[in-house]
């Protein structure tokens, strides 16, 4: 996924098509969208970031989880929970570096972005990706040269969050 | 202990008479006892809420997931490892005035380990998945994740402890020598096993690169050098408790021995406290925030910074009764000393380790964590559930290990008072 800070302006529209894509419950997110403010008045700037589960291809919440809940799905780099053999440890939230995970799901499991793996697999964007309006957010295959992800990390300037943490996470922020 | 010809020893004999001793005891015993019972079944009644309620009747948060119960599994991790203390100078440099009580080194052990272990299990969500960690019926995440290495040595550990102690207390209640070659290969790989439940444990936290309080090398050495010393401190004042009360013949070199092994692990503790103060705050950065919360406050929020003083403050006085020589061999201040040791490393160790590393998260919010009454009743109850366990296990094996040691003591009445000369030295 590759999140442009440049057009994004902070509506939270993904955060609302995640809720009512995805069913979650009130008081929890799965994507939130951070305003970071850097410089002193009156040289300041401000940054944009919607922000989810990285999909890290070393997932520390992966090779944590004692029980095999937290996975890769299909060979992918898309991170899921299976809810059914999560045992509530919370090693995973411990792990990751990103405070993406959610314990509190009231049916008793950590909760996370799906990356809509139910929408991917029939070819669509991820709810989030498909909602935002100033088309800031763009989902694809970076294996693949020519999609219009790999092409926007070719030509544009961009950043990972925390890739001191060797989790290698897969959400870019065009900058 | 009884008049009678001695019946033929046999296993089924020995279990019998084991549990019987369980049921006699002076009313104090039997006061220990109900009062123990009593705190179990409060803190099952508040576990039973938090299973039908879900982890929502803690404290524990999205940003704060391990709390209270985590810092009680950490500290007492430590103090089963400690056992080792005994276990070495007993079996390796065989100290005879130790190798009489390293039994209930073993079952304080057991007592320890046992109680982390439900520590785990009441942290956990969904208990009733906990199947999926079982190998052979779950599908373990072995070797990747370090809380499966845990699950493995916390209950191998367990069960060497539980077997060894068994093997000698039954040879003993048929009056033989165990046999040295059957349980000492054992005895080495428990020596092992208790330094690796700890660095394990410690592994847990440290291999979480995005949590910097946790992230570094001095996390291992420190939960060790911090287990020695309270550890050791527990067991000398459980040791002086079962003289006080029972005709256990327990020598002040032992306890002696135990005062010194937690000095010097304190002055380490201590050591590495300042080496890791030290590189957070001389060229602070933003991995610092974890410690400044701890120890100054962030933004406002203080919550933890008194906790973590009060245990500085008491390690230090610790440190300082225990160098004093006349002061550690003094029963009173030495036992303060040890007072203080249990209740500060139990703090640094504790709620003074874990939460800091959530605080701020790592997208820099900053949510507080106190346990919620539920959590406090939950562990009281599990403390309870321990103390009752080593109360019940030392009540068992006490009379057949007085009654062997009587039997040795009688038989080689000579070469003893040599051995009595020499430590009585020290």
């Amino acid at each position: 996924m590759v999140i442009d800070t440049r057009t994004c302006i902070g509506c939270g529209d993904c955060v609302v098509a995640c809720k009512n894509e995805n069913k979650v419950p009130v008081g929890l997110n799965r994507d939130w969208v951070v305003e970071a403010t850097r410089g002193e008045y009156p040289n300041l700037e401000t940054e944009f970031r919607s922000e989810r589960c990285n999909h890290c291809s070393h997932a520390t919440c992966v090779t944590s989880c004692p029980t095999g809940a937290s996975h890769h799905w299909k060979d992918s780099n898309i991170v899921l929970v299976a809810a059914e053999k999560c045992t509530g440890c919370k090693a995973c939230i411990a792990a990751c570096p990103y405070d993406a995970r959610l314990i509190m799901h009231p049916d008793g499991y950590v909760d996370k972005c799906t990356f809509c793996h139910h929408r991917v697999d029939q070819g669509l964007d991820p709810a989030c990706v498909s909602s935002c309006p100033t088309h800031c957010m763009h989902f694809g295959n970076l294996d693949d040269r020519d999609s219009v992800v790999s092409r926007l990390l070719r030509e544009r300037r961009h950043k990972v969050l925390m890739p001191e943490t060797g989790n290698q996470p897969h959400v870019y922020y065009l900058t | 202990m009884t008049a009678a010809p001695a019946p033929r020893p046999t296993l089924v004999r020995f279990v019998f008479s084991s549990v019987g001793h369980l049921f006699r005891g002076p009313p104090l015993y039997w006061l220990w006892v109900l009062l123990l019972l009593a705190l179990i079944a409060l803190g099952g009644w508040h576990y039973w809420l938090q299973l039908r309620d879900g982890l929502v009747v803690t404290n524990m948060t999205n940003q704060v997931s391990w709390g209270f119960y985590i810092a009680n599994f950490t500290f007492l991790v430590g103090v089963a490892a400690a056992a080792v203390m005994l276990v070495v100078p007993a079996y390796i440099f065989h100290r005879r005035d130790i190798k009489d009580v390293v039994l209930m080194g073993d079952t304080m052990a057991i007592a320890a380990v046992t109680m982390a272990i439900l520590f785990v299990v009441v942290d956990l969500g969904r208990p009733d998945r906990f199947w999926h960690l079982i190998p052979g019926i779950g599908r373990f995440n072995f070797p990747e994740s370090m809380l499966a290495w845990d699950v493995i040595v916390l209950n191998g550990y367990l069960l060497l402890n539980l077997g060894i102690s068994f093997y000698i207390v039954y040879h003993h209640y048929r009056g033989e020598d165990p046999k040295a070659s059957r349980y000492f290969p054992w005895v080495l790989l428990a020596i092992f096993w208790a330094i690796s439940i700890h660095t394990v444990t410690a592994f847990l936290y440290a291999a979480n690169s995005g949590r910097p309080y946790w992230h570094n090398a001095l996390l291992a050495p420190r939960f060790i050098a911090s287990a020695f010393a309270s550890g050791p401190a527990m067991m000398a004042l459980g040791l002086q408790i079962i003289r006080a009360i029972s005709d256990y013949p327990i020598r002040q070199s032992v306890i002696n021995h135990l005062a010194l092994v937690a000095t010097i692990a304190l002055q380490v503790t201590l050591f590495f406290l300042l080496a890791e103060l030290f590189t957070e705050f001389y060229n602070e950065g933003e991995h610092a925030a974890s410690a400044r919360y701890l120890f100054l406050g962030l933004d406002g929020h203080s919550g933890l910074t008194p906790w973590i003083w009060t245990a500085v403050v008491l390690l230090s006085i610790a440190v300082v009764i225990l160098m004093i020589h006349p002061l550690r061999h003094n029963p009173l201040t030495m036992n303060i000393a040890f007072v203080l040791i249990i209740v500060g490393v139990w703090i640094e160790k504790g709620m003074g380790l874990i939460v800091p590393a959530f605080v701020p998260t790592p997208i820099g919010e900053i949510y507080e964590y106190t346990p919620s009454l539920t959590e406090i009743m939950v562990s009281v109850g599990i403390w309870a559930i321990g103390l009752l366990l080593f109360t019940l296990l030392a009540k068992a094996a006490l009379p057949v290990q007085c009654e062997f040691l009587r039997r040795q003591r009688a038989s080689e009445q000579q070469s003893w008072d040599g051995v009595e000369r020499r430590h009585n030295a020290a």
